[in-house]
Formats: C-alpha cells, structure tokens, sequence
C-alpha cells in the first residue's frame, strides 16, 4: 500500500496549533476557577399585595446545595462576570473538541492525549 | 487602493478588521502573521491556503498617546471575543478557536515581556524587528475601511530574520515557505532600500542569510553581501 508522505509544513502547523489550543486551552480554565460558581436565580414573594424579586446564587459545596443572597447593588457586577464565565466555558468546550480533532490528526496515542481534550 | 473582497477572511475575521479600521487602529499599526497572505494573494497574486488561527497585529508605539483613543479591549469582547492572559503574561482574546494577539516593536535587550499601550488599552507582547513591518507596510480597503499591512518585502525579510530563531521546527519551516512563495513577486530595488535603512549586527546578517541559503534566495537581491569573517 502506497502512504503519503507526511508534508512537513502542513504537520508542524499542525503541531503548533495543538500546543497553541494547550497553551489556551489552560489559561482560559484558569480564568474560569476566577469566576463565581453557580447559577442565578430569582425568587419572587408576594407581600401584602406587592411583588418582591430576591436574586439567589445557587451553587454546590461539597455535595451541598447553598443559595446564597445577592444584593442588589452586587447584581450587575455578578451578571457582567457569569456571562463572561459562560462565555469562556462556551470557548474552553470548542478548544476542547479542536484539540481532541489535532491530536487525531496528530496520531497521538491516546494514553498520551490530554486528560481534558477527550471527547464528550 | 485596492479593495479586498468580502470572501477574503471568513465573517468572524472581517468583522474584526473593520471594527479596528473604523476607530482608526490601521492608521499606524499594521496586521501581520498568516494573515496577510490572502492580502498578498489579492495585491500581488500568490497562492497560499495555509492559515493559523492566531490573528496578530503589530502597534506602533511611535509618538504614543497617554490619552486612551479606543478601547480595543471592550471592542473585541463586544465581537465575542474573551479576553485573557496567557502563562508568559500576554494578552490574548479568543472566539471561536481564533486568538486574537498584539506585538510591538523591542528596540534591544533579550528580554520578551509585554508593554501597555495606554492608547488602546491592550497589552502588546514586545519583539525585535516588529518596526520593519510597521514601518513598511501600504493600505487596502474593506467593508469602506482601511486596513494596513507590510509591503511583501518587509514581511519577508523580517522572517528570514526570525525564521531561524524559532524554536518550533514547524513555525520556522512555515516561515520560510512563506517566504518561498512570495520570492517570485518581490521588488529587489524596495528590498534593498528596506535592507540599507536597517543597522543589522553580524548574527543578525548570518540569520538572513542561513535563511537564504534554505531556500534557495541569492543573498545579493537584498544587496547584503558577507565576508568570509563575517560568515564565522
């Protein structure tokens, strides 16, 4: 059977682009640790006829469920740093899946492959 | 001035570069790295398909602004982009897979670190040589905007320079076909005119012509000539 030869440019790209992802790759999950854990949620109670919104950010601790109050003065900041988290997640899934897409291109033996770059 | 078509850079990319043209960043800084070789496939008709997905622009720091023109920082996050900052302290901004990275003109020293530029508020990673591409660089139009980018010459000789001090093999073979590939569209008058402006120390001139010699480029058409002593 008749292999192509490897093109050297084409694999060192290749290379590069896979370290390149790692290198990003880490950065972005360290900024994510940076970020509060959890979700926002609202809780709305009806007083004496008049309606009042409580934010809770629910988050696990241990295997504990703890909601914790949010002020409303901190509530801006809050939402401003979890949309920010959520978008480096969104961008730590697709460095994820590129660097699991080099690494078999790559023909990296998979006891080799980085823990986190496994496919879902 | 010629205008580069919309399918030059996928959607993502274009809106970047007119976001940074409108505020005025190509004035003086210029876009460089793979990137510039689809400007170069439109201006001057090479072929090369390769990309990176690392987007890179070189600022001028000549005459510097205290006074903040354009957030590029919250301009770039608003795009999509998240910002963030790698292990060596580099601002970087990501989307998509694309990183987005800033470098600036190191005038001496072997010590990379990064310099804030108030002007834009960024952060850009300091180089050697940087200014031979923003020194030399001519415009193009997109989307109604300017973008600047190094004259083919610049670009190549500044990677014959870095070529071999990269310590990837595979980014240092990258280079010197890029530099293959534009040899055929090259000005050797413009080249030599960029070469005598340059005051290059004796490694400097050994790396151009290691390059040279890789790839087959007489080392006269960018009118250096090495002693046997220099050569040493």
């Amino acid at each position: 059977m008749k292999v192509a030869e490897n093109d050297a440019v084409v694999q060192g790209m290749l290379q590069d682009e896979h370290e390149r992802c790692r290198v990003a790759l880490g950065a972005l999950e360290r900024k994510v640790d940076g970020y509060p854990k959890g979700a926002l949620n609202v809780r709305v109670k009806q007083v004496g006829g008049r309606r009042y919104s409580y934010h809770y950010l629910v988050s696990r601790e241990g295997g504990r469920v703890v909601n914790r109050h949010i002020p409303k003065a901190e509530l801006p900041t809050l939402q401003k740093q979890l949309k920010e988290r959520d978008r480096c997640r969104e961008e730590i899934r697709s460095y994820k899946s590129r660097i699991a897409y080099l690494e078999k291109l790559l023909r990296i033996p998979r006891r080799k492959r980085s823990p986190r770059a496994q496919p879902a | 001035m010629h205008n580069l078509p919309e399918s030059c850079f996928p959607p993502e990319i274009r809106n970047l570069f007119v976001s940074l043209g409108r505020v005025g960043f190509f004035e003086r800084s210029v876009l460089i790295g793979s990137w510039v070789m689809p400007v170069y496939q439109v201006h001057r008709g090479i072929r090369y398909a390769l990309r990176t997905t690392d987007i890179d622009f070189a600022v001028s720091l000549a005459y510097p602004r205290a006074r903040m023109r354009a957030d590029l920082e919250r301009i770039i996050t608003d795009l999509g982009f998240t910002n963030f900052i790698s292990t060596e302290g580099i601002q970087k901004f990501s989307a998509g897979g694309y990183e987005v990275e800033f470098l600036a003109h190191r005038p001496g020293g072997k010590d990379t670190g990064t310099t804030a530029v108030k002007e834009w508020n960024i952060n850009a990673q300091s180089l050697p040589f940087i200014n031979i591409l923003i020194d030399f660089a001519e415009e193009t139009g997109l989307d109604g905007t300017t973008i600047r980018f190094p004259l083919p010459e610049a670009f190549f000789l500044q990677k014959l320079i870095v070529s071999p001090k990269r310590a990837s093999e595979g980014k240092r073979r990258k280079d010197l076909e890029q530099c293959a590939i534009l040899a055929p569209v090259l000005d050797d008058a413009v080249l030599q005119r960029l070469v005598q402006v340059q005051r290059f120390s004796r490694e400097t001139k050994r790396y151009i012509a290691a390059s040279c010699g890789s790839i087959g480029f007489p080392l006269q058409r960018l009118g250096i000539f090495i002693s046997v002593e220099e050569k040493r």
